[in-house]
Parts: structure tokens; sequence; C-alpha cells
């Protein structure tokens, strides 16, 4: 095999390297081949001792592969970064979610407040109507007063079940994605 | 010898010569080949992976005959990482040498 014929093998086997790599392996071997004429050798002595160019390309491919590791391993460690700001972040993002979780119970307290009330106001109202034995005219206002209550009461609570639906429809896959951030984006483990 | 043993420990090998001075291609090829049964050949894809690792450093240099030879310069990055592994190299290879030696017969503890 000659130096043409070499070349050929091994540009072959390179096949879908990147352009520049392919430059530069060729110059390297060309580089070998030149030394080795001016030591007096010929083409084919060089060749022979060069290696199959089929088994060259392959190690000149797994080094690229290598290459390609290290720089993604590289890429992961810059992500992780020795700050955590990912689980600052984590932090921060749910105080704020917290936040809705902090409306819903709010809104569960006003709701048994409502109820309450609305509880103390009939008793109230069957013990007034009680001693006094009729309806007076203040009672009026408040059987009024107490139908807002259990209407605030009951939309409290349905706005409470719509809320606590939708959080937790969303929880699960927001849980997953809280633990992804947590874990530098490397997975659940 | 099995190409797969000698694969990972060339590397360190091409460090190694690159500690006695800067050198180029042929010179490393023939250098290796010369004391490990290594195709010629083997030589260059380490030095490209090393190239890219950092370990070593590249640059031209005219020749008096012929074309400008690739000078291959071992970094400090090299150096360090050579001093690291040859001492664990060379460790491993006692204790390999004791377990597969005859005489001892894998009897070292004893």
């Amino acid at each position: 095999m000659n130096k043409t014929e070499y070349f050929k093998k091994l540009t072959d086997e390179l096949g879908h390297m990147p352009y520049g790599d392919v430059k530069d392996i060729i110059q390297s071997i060309e580089e070998h081949f030149d030394e080795g004429i001016n030591e007096g050798r010929s083409e084919e002595e060089i060749a022979e001792s060069l290696g199959d160019p089929k088994e060259l390309a392959v190690e000149f491919k797994d080094g690229a592969k290598f290459k390609q590791i290290m720089k993604k391993r590289k890429m992961s460690d810059n992500f992780k970064g020795p700050d955590g700001r990912g689980r600052i972040f984590v932090i921060v993002f749910n105080a704020f979610v917290g936040i809705e979780c902090w409306l819903l119970l709010l809104a569960a307290i006003i709701a048994a407040f409502c109820f309450l009330a609305a509880d103390c106001a009939f008793i109230g109202l069957i013990v007034a109507g009680l001693i006094t034995g009729t309806l007076t005219e203040f009672m009026l206002p408040f059987i009024f007063l107490i139908l807002t209550l259990v209407c605030v009461a009951v939309f409290l609570v349905a706005l409470l079940i719509l809320g606590i639906k939708y959080y937790a429809k969303g929880l699960k896959s927001y849980i997953r994605w809280n633990k992804n951030v947590w874990n530098y984006g490397l997975g659940e483990d | 010898m099995n190409s797969q043993i000698k694969k990972g420990i060339l590397d360190l090998c091409v460090l190694a010569l690159l500690e006695k001075g800067d050198s180029y291609g042929y010179d490393l090829a023939g250098s290796l080949a010369r004391k490990v049964e290594v195709a010629d050949g083997t030589v260059y894809p380490i030095l490209r992976k090393l190239a890219s690792e950092g370990v070593v450093s590249t640059y031209l240099q005219e020749s008096q005959n012929g074309p400008p030879r690739k000078y291959y310069h071992l970094t400090d990055a090299g150096r360090n990482k050579l001093n690291a592994e040859r001492d664990e190299w060379i460790k491993f290879c006692g204790e390999v040498n004791e377990i597969l030696s005859k005489e001892t017969g894998g009897k070292a503890d004893e």
C-alpha cells in the first residue's frame, strides 16, 4: 500500500468526522510519511509500520468520542455550579407557590368563620324568637345576615374545592420538576 | 499483547516521553514503537486526545530539511497528570506482578 492508497482508506473510514478534524489528522499522518521518506524509507514500508488505516481511523474516532464526553461532563459541571443557584431558585419559587397554599388555608378559615357566625346568629334568632314569642322587626335583617354568611361560606368552599383540585393536579408534576432542579437536572435520584 | 490493556496506559507513556522534552509526531511514534509493540500510527490519536484534554500543547517549528514539524509540549496540567498517574501505575504494577508471579503464586498476603 502506498501513501495515496493509505490516505484513501484512512479518509474513507474517518468519513463523518468534522472536516477540520480530518484535515488535521491527514496533516499529521502526511508529516509522518514525509519524515519517513526523508529518512530513505519507502512509502510501503511507512504505511506498513503505521498500521491498518481502518484501525487507526477507529482510534481517532474513539478519541473524538472521549472529547465529546469530556465536553458534556464539563457542561454539566458548569450547570451544577458551586453556588447552588438552582436550589436557591427552588426555595424562592416555592415561597411564592406557598402563598397560594396560604390563600387556600385563609379561605378555609374564613369559610369556617362564616358558618360558625351563621350558626350562632341562627341560634340567637331562635332563642330571641322563643323569648319574645314573635318575630320582631330587627329580626329581618338578622335573617338576611345569616343568609349572606351562609352564601359567602358556600362560595368559599366551592372555591376551595376547585383550588385544591387544580392544586393537586399540578402538584405531582410540580414536585417532580422541583426534584429535578434540586438535583441539578441530573434526574430524580 | 491485549490491546485493551495497552490502550489505557499508552497515554501515560506518551506523556512520559514528552517529559524529556518537546518532540514531534514521527519521533514520538518511533520512540514508542521501539519500546512497546504498537503500530507507529497509534501515537497520533493519543496525541490528538491529549491535546484536546489540554495536557499537551502544540506548535509548528521549521525543520532543516522538509516541511515544518508539529511539536508537542507537555503542559503543567500534563505534568501533574503524569506525576499522579505514574505513581498509581507503578504501585498497581507491583501489586499485579505479585499476584501473577509464579514464585508467590498469588499468595502475597501470607
